[in-house]
């Protein structure tokens, strides 16, 4: 009660002009400099580098020592995703990488596995994404070599128990099932089905693809792809060199190196495609202009990095997230997004408004993306990218773990060791011409794909006047 | 940085969890754990202002995460004012007198019309059906035209700016019921610009852009409760679950209420709440502690503070029978239920953080084992334990998705077998070793972040008062027998005590 009154009182100083602000005496930050002229003290940093080993079959091993915790950390990554996945069997690549974490290893079975892991905390998980897969174990180090071998088990003989199959395919199914209740989840899946059409990339599991899937396929899926060449393993944590290659020999010396290493046709971009458009039931639309843009390997890379940054990526000032948020409050979340892979990119901007201004929003993205195109970035938009992207590398080995899993994914995707000590000085090489190249290159409207989800009776404007447009449901 | 994180973050199982469970001791733990012993390495400091830092150095590489937290949150929003906190929370991204303006004299002078302007508006659409149309579409002109006139005094999105092109990643606020945090991580040698710029909107913070900003808000409300059917039977949950407790209402506001929040109401509630004998720091990093110090002093240490109101907050009555809803609508099922309890630092807590983690930590989990892999009769279901927040007496609670065709009920029956089975068979040493096995080692985990460091540190230093708390939560946790978790059980998990919240699918017609 006391505090309501206090409070209103306050108000009502305010409100009638006798305002705190006026009777607070605060302190005038006079003293301080202006933020522009702080100087700071230089940072010499030069990431080390892990150590390579290979093993004869051509495993390859990452090491660095880390003694700051006496914990063990070890991740791989294996040329195995659902890129590879036969049509009609979507879902496989998840479905194989799941069963293999709870369908038993070795002599152990599923539960047996889990009752040890959980018993000595030692968490181990396996996740198959699009291109490849990955899997990690965390262990205290007294643990090690129990956790390790089980860890080894499960990559090298999975059980594929067919009980655990039937509960992880329900679970699938049952997710399946709520796509539909998170919209913005369901926009971007949707939306990575017409972005990649008439590719393995936009196919994506359904019910009935996960229904289809048997034994035989999961295993068949691992005997393919979980191969020594196919595989990298990065160590790290309070172990040496010598514990650490001894430890992986004995689990992985004798493993034969026979396999196949996938091929999938690189996604294309559309010609003139129509808008696509998803009719649901919400308040909020979610609005995206997705492109193809350049792979990691591609020189455009760096460019087209800035250029993404400038658009929607880099934060408050970025071009999207300014406009269509912070000058006319249309959007809580607004920007873009950018992944390079092996041989191409994906680009999207994105806002979720208010379905009254779907049509507004489509305008203000279209325009921002056809500013891109025609004129250059001013020289100040370009300069605070490039130092952003620059000052803010040095995230990227704030561990051990995290440095070697970089060398390891880099070695894996093809990209010279120099990348990534290159990577700073690439950005900063980058022109105000090299990112009009670049967005003229992939942004051209003829070759982008627009998407949107919501409810079209609502809408200030029919899509219509944006072009032909096609409902996905 | 994640544009849409930007947002309240307690009523999200995950922020909480990650708070309360993450966390273990050290000094308990065997062998080779000895060496690493946290409160030997953080430095606690209390400026004369009430402030207080926590430093901790960690030399793994030349960066550091940067905290702070005021023990200020949705519960401080007044009545008809709910969001306030979280709105605030966005305009101190605004910039201050200094950060963000070209002519702060200019400014000012069309700020104070803007503020007249937009409170005319809003009083008269206050009135409802009975508002004056003409005036309204008056109003809203001038406002623009006065929203166009400031943009010429001042440079947006200025502190995110100056922070970015530091380098700075995770640059990020959050709302809770308790809590309110500014948070960055920057490469070391910037500190003195985390400081310039913290100390500034610590005092000088100039709510501009504020009715634009209020619509951001809406659309924010909009994307995470009103379009998706789970959440929105979460907020209805805890609108259900509290009578009186100002846990009953959402951190983000609702819509009517966010729609007439005022500067001048904003403004109040900063100088109320932000105050430097309300607010802990946490650093954690490639610093040097000394020198560290002299900057948080020479920023931080002139800010005066003022005698903070202890005010009443209105506690939950005992709940006298099951309460029970349902939100109808296009999704699929979903199930919560919550049992009122102490809060933390009370045993009791401690006791329902060991029936947490047996009842849903991992794939051996009970409700896992029994519910999920046993009777295959959902997707998902957990236990959560301190919801929604900590500083009153809260909830234990289990959220779960019944999987097709099994139904909310048949799911809601399961996790009562499992209740039941906590009153009636004390809990095997076996399972209770490998709980605190699994905290343990999760502690050292957490302690391999600086930022992860930065915010348990200063998390429960603001909400109990000391840092502490964490590093002897696993001594406590250790001391859980299985007859205090039967009587944990038996005292507080019953039909009487209890909201049950049910997700009906809309049939379509």
């Amino acid at each position: 009660m006391k505090r309501t009154l206090v409070l209103s009182l306050v108000i009502l100083l305010i409100s009638t002009g006798l305002g705190l602000a006026e009777q607070v005496e605060q302190p005038k930050p006079a003293s301080w400099a202006d933020p522009e002229r702080l100087s700071y003290e230089e940072i010499k940093f030069s990431p080390p580098k892990p150590e390579r080993v290979v093993l004869e079959n051509g495993l390859t091993v990452y090491y660095m020592e880390d003694r700051e915790l006496p914990l063990v950390n070890i991740s791989f990554v294996v040329g195995a995703g659902s890129v590879f996945e036969p049509p009609g069997k979507e879902g496989l690549a998840e479905m194989t990488g799941d069963v293999m974490r709870t369908g038993g290893a070795a002599k152990l079975t599923g539960d047996k596995v889990d009752e040890e892991l959980e018993y000595l905390a030692a968490p181990i998980s396996i996740s198959m994404g699009m291109e490849y897969g990955t899997g990690s174990l965390s262990v205290l180090k007294k643990d090690l070599n129990r956790a390790f071998k089980i860890f080894a088990d499960i990559i090298r003989y999975p059980t594929f128990d067919e009980a655990k199959l039937d509960q992880e395919k329900n679970l699938k199914i049952e997710e399946l099932r709520r796509v539909f209740d998170k919209p913005q989840r369901l926009a971007f899946r949707e939306f990575r089905r017409v972005l990649y059409a008439d590719n393995p990339r936009g196919r994506l599991p359904v019910i009935a693809s996960i229904e289809k899937i048997e034994r035989d396929d999961l295993a068949s899926f691992h005997k393919t792809y979980f191969f020594p060449r196919n595989l990298r393993i990065a160590v790290t944590g309070d172990i040496s060199k010598q514990e650490a290659v001894d430890l992986i020999s004995r689990h992985f010396g004798d493993w034969d190196d026979e396999g196949d290493f996938g091929t999938a046709p690189l996604p294309k971009p559309q010609e003139n495609a129509p808008l696509f458009f998803f009719q649901k039931k919400v308040p909020q639309s979610t609005v995206i202009i997705g492109a193809i843009g350049p792979g990691k390997e591609s020189p455009d890379f760096f460019p087209f990095t800035v250029l993404d940054y400038i658009l929607g990526s880099g934060g408050f000032r970025s071009r999207i997230f300014q406009e269509i948020r912070s000058n006319r409050g249309l959007a809580y979340s607004a920007g873009s997004f950018y992944e390079g892979r092996q041989g191409y990119g994906s680009f999207g901007a994105y806002a979720m408004t208010k379905s009254e201004s779907t049509g507004q929003v489509l305008s203000l993205m279209e325009g921002i993306l056809k500013d891109a195109r025609e004129s250059r970035v001013p020289a100040q938009d370009l300069h605070l990218a490039k130092r952003s992207i620059v000052n803010s590398y040095i995230f990227s080995f704030t561990s051990p773990h995290m440095i070697a899993f970089q060398y390891m994914m880099l070695e894996f995707q093809g990209l010279p060791t120099k990348f990534l000590t290159d990577y700073p000085s690439m950005i900063d090489a980058v022109s105000r011409e090299d990112i009009l190249k670049i967005a003229e290159k992939y942004l051209d409207p003829e070759r982008r794909t627009v998407f949107v989800l919501g409810d079209e009776s609502k809408f200030d404007e029919a899509l219509k006047s944006f072009g032909t447009v096609k409902r996905v449901n | 940085m994640s544009v849409s994180s930007q947002g309240p973050k307690a009523v999200s199982r995950r922020f909480v969890t990650f708070l309360l469970l993450g966390v273990v001791l050290l000094t308990a733990s065997p062998g080779a754990l000895h060496a690493y012993n946290l409160e030997d390495r953080v430095q606690r400091v209390t400026l004369e202002n009430g402030l207080r830092v926590l430093l901790v150095e960690r030399h793994t590489s030349p960066t550091v995460s940067l905290y702070i937290r005021y023990l200020v949150g949705a519960v401080d929003d007044g009545e008809g004012k709910t969001g306030a906190a979280h709105f605030l929370e966005h305009m101190l991204f605004k910039g201050t007198s200094t950060i963000g303006a070209k002519n702060f004299r200019e400014e000012e002078r069309v700020l104070k019309k803007i503020r007249e302007t937009g409170t005319a508006l809003d009083r008269e659409r206050m009135k409802g059906a009975r508002a004056d149309e003409a005036e309204v579409t008056r109003l809203a002109k001038e406002l623009k035209e006065l929203q166009s006139e400031a943009k010429e005094w001042i440079v947006e999105n200025e502190i995110d700016r100056l922070y970015s092109e530091s380098g700075a990643v995770g640059l990020n606020a959050s709302t809770g019921q308790d809590v309110t945090t500014y948070q960055v991580s920057l490469p070391a040698n910037r500190i003195e610009l985390w400081a310039r710029i913290e100390a500034d909107r610590m005092t000088n913070p100039v709510l501009r852009e504020f009715y634009t900003e209020r619509d951001v808000v809406q659309e924010e409300r909009r994307q995470t409760y009103e379009s998706v059917p789970s959440r929105k039977l979460m907020e209805l949950f805890l609108a259900t679950a509290f009578t009186a407790s100002p846990y009953r209402r959402p951190i983000i506001g609702w819509a009517s209420d966010i729609s007439f929040l005022t500067p001048d109401y904003l403004e109040a509630f900063f100088k109320q709440y932000h105050s430097p004998n309300n607010t802990v720091i946490a650093i954690v990093g490639d610093i040097n502690t000394a020198k560290t110090l002299e900057i948080v002093k020479k920023y931080f240490g002139s800010i005066p503070s003022h005698k903070l109101e202890s005010h009443h907050v209105t506690k939950e009555p005992t709940q006298g029978g099951e309460k029970r809803m349902e939100l109808v609508a296009e999704a699929n099922p979903h199930l919560i239920i919550g049992w009122h309890k102490p809060t933390l630092p009370s045993f009791e807590d401690y006791v329902f953080e060991v029936i947490e983690a047996l009842l849903s930590k991992g794939r051996t989990s009970r409700f896992h084992r029994s519910i999920v892999q046993g009777k295959q009769i959902a997707e998902d279901v957990s236990a959560a334990n301190g919801m929604p927040a900590a500083r009153y007496s809260n909830l234990f609670m289990v959220t779960g998705t019944p999987r097709h065709p099994h139904t909310a009920e048949e799911l809601e029956q399961a996790v009562y077998e499992e209740i039941d089975k906590l009153k009636k068979e004390p809990v095997k040493k076996q399972e209770l070793e490998k709980i605190i096995n699994q905290l343990r080692a999760e502690f050292i985990r957490d302690l391999s972040s600086n930022s992860g460091m930065a915010s348990r540190l200063s998390y429960y230093e603001i909400i109990t008062g000391d840092y502490r708390y964490m590093t002897r939560y696993v001594e406590m946790i250790e001391k859980v027998t299985p007859k205090d978790i039967m009587a944990a059980a038996k005292k507080y998990l019953t039909e009487e005590n209890r909201t049950v919240a049910v997700l009906k699918k809309k049939e379509k017609p």
